[in-house]
């Protein structure tokens, strides 16, 4: 016959060969190979203070016949410590998840149980499929005063241990973080950078149950962050950059009225817009006072000062022409 | 209702929300500051637990997302009511007991329970737009004198304004639900509101 062993690290274990006399003439086998001797007491097997590597299928043939007499899968492993547990809420007022997880393995399979009391009531939580440690939870109540309290017990062959959380409602709301941020430098702004971000897309209802953010920024050469909290909207624009200098930004969110900051978002760099230096040849061209051919004096060409891309309004766009006019004036001059 | 749906009503109503939503912030938070004051005035362990306090209007609801416009405004009035009475008592009972000995606690208890009065006002008036008009307060006079001792009393009062914290995030929640743009404003939220 064959079947599973499970067995403490450090543990003694004595096998007998099924139903075999102490005495009868036996081979033993681990994973397909011959045991030493040593290790038996008659035709028991005797394994000191096992190990995770002596883990494996074991054998026992009966001495002369070879006949299989006896198998089990000897599996050494650990009760289980207590488990760490959390809950959730990333979906208020729709529920909240607990997941879990044991702070060390037990190298044998463990199963959990989760019970949610609220008041006098039970829940069920429902577990996710994916990860297998985790179940959600629909609120039924809200703006209950009532605490929630979530015990998990984890259980294998070799022990059981549980843990058990108390919380309220509101203490457990954590959004995700604010997805799709974005940093753009902001044309002929030369300190300015435009952010924008979304809601998370796991919040539900931002229009009934709204988030408040709070923006963090820092050039890439300092430590030290900004900081700005912002009550309603979904971007910002930062007025206080360093001109030319690479920009860390990240975003977090909250419930307007309860619970915890969500974590940092995806960190994304900018760096705010600079002018395009002007040609040297160009400058030394305008004060020289030797004469030039007009092939070898070229006005800097307008766009590189007014970006067709930028937005600029009707007053912006005359300066551009008005300086290409002057300059073309100058390389008249001098010609 | 068709006072209710014009123009002039809507935008009537979307104001009203708007400030009884800064209203209730204000409130909530002030609340807060207040129970910190409170546990600690009053020598309790703030995260003693407090049993279902009698004549205390809760704040837990099932199927919140599913109630009308309507019912919103008459749960939070009815609530409303009733703590601006419980807190009347409240502060009398502080004066009886601690004189002028502690006029922070007082002077703390007595504005929010102003906050709690013109919070009420607030949504009598979204309710009058509702063409509804807010009910009589026939029947919701004090709760019964209690008989009870020193510690008892404090812990109802903790109790008190520890629902009251949870009532004004509630009322913020419906005042938004309330200002959402819907067919009628005595509507039940659309599938797609559900969660």
């Amino acid at each position: 016959d064959s079947h599973v062993q499970y067995e403490r690290v450090g543990a003694d274990v004595t096998m007998k060969c099924g139903s075999m006399d102490w005495d009868a003439a036996v081979t033993w086998t681990a994973n397909g190979t011959d045991i030493d001797e040593s290790h038996l007491n008659g035709s028991y097997l005797i394994l000191k203070n096992v190990d995770l590597t002596q883990s494996g299928q074991y054998s026992c043939y009966e001495g002369s016949s070879w006949h299989l007499k006896y198998q089990t899968y000897l599996s050494v492993g650990t009760p289980p410590k207590e488990p760490a547990l959390m809950c959730r809420s990333n979906n208020y007022p729709k529920g909240f998840y607990c997941s879990w997880h044991l702070p060390t393995p037990t190298y044998i399979p463990n199963f959990f149980n989760i019970s949610v009391i609220h008041g006098t009531r039970e829940i069920v939580c429902e577990k996710d499929v994916f990860p297998k440690n985790r179940c959600h939870i629909r609120y039924l109540q809200l703006f209950s005063t009532v605490k929630y309290k979530v015990t998990l017990t984890v259980t294998n062959a070799l022990g059981k241990n549980s843990t058990t959380v108390t919380f309220d409602e509101f203490a457990i709301v954590k959004p995700d973080p604010p997805e799709s941020v974005v940093a753009k430098p902001v044309p002929n702004n030369p300190r300015r950078l435009e952010v924008s971000w979304q809601n998370p897309s796991s919040w539900p209802d931002p229009e009934s149950f709204p988030l408040k953010f709070f923006l963090r920024y820092r050039p890439l050469i300092l430590d030290q962050w900004q900081h700005v909290e912002l009550s309603d909207g979904t971007s910002h624009t930062i007025t206080d950059a360093y001109a030319g200098k690479e920009y860390i930004i990240q975003v977090a969110a909250k419930d307007n009225d309860i619970g915890t900051w969500s974590d940092w978002s995806v960190a994304v760099h900018a760096t705010p817009w600079t002018e395009e230096p002007k040609h040297l040849t160009t400058e030394a061209q305008v004060t020289e006072t030797t004469s030039a051919s007009t092939s070898s004096f070229m006005p800097p060409p307008t766009t590189k000062i007014c970006d067709k891309g930028a937005v600029v309004g009707s007053g912006a766009v005359a300066v551009c022409w008005t300086a290409g006019l002057v300059l073309a004036a100058y390389g008249v001059l001098f010609i | 209702m068709a006072a209710a749906d014009s123009p002039s009503a809507a935008l009537r109503r979307h104001d009203l929300c708007s400030r009884g939503i800064r209203l209730a912030g204000k409130m909530r938070s002030d609340v807060v500051d207040l129970l910190d004051t409170y546990v600690e005035r009053q020598g309790l362990d703030a995260s003693a637990s407090v049993a279902v306090v009698e004549g205390v209007p809760a704040a837990a609801v099932e199927r919140w997302d599913e109630q009308t416009g309507t019912q919103r405004l008459l749960e939070n009035l009815a609530a409303y009511r009733a703590f601006r009475a419980l807190l009347a008592q409240m502060l009398e009972e502080q004066r009886e007991q601690l004189g002028e000995a502690d006029a922070a606690l007082g002077r703390a208890l007595a504005a929010v329970l102003l906050q709690v009065s013109a919070f009420a006002y607030h949504l009598e008036e979204l309710l009058r737009l509702e063409s509804r008009g807010p009910p009589s307060e026939e029947g919701a006079g004090p709760p019964p004198a209690p008989h009870l001792g020193l510690f008892e009393r404090k812990l109802r009062g903790l109790g008190v304004l520890r629902e009251l914290a949870q009532w004004a995030v509630r009322s913020a929640r419906d005042l938004r639900q309330l200002a959402k743009p819907s067919p009628g404003s005595s509507s039940a939220p659309g599938p797609a509101e559900s969660p």
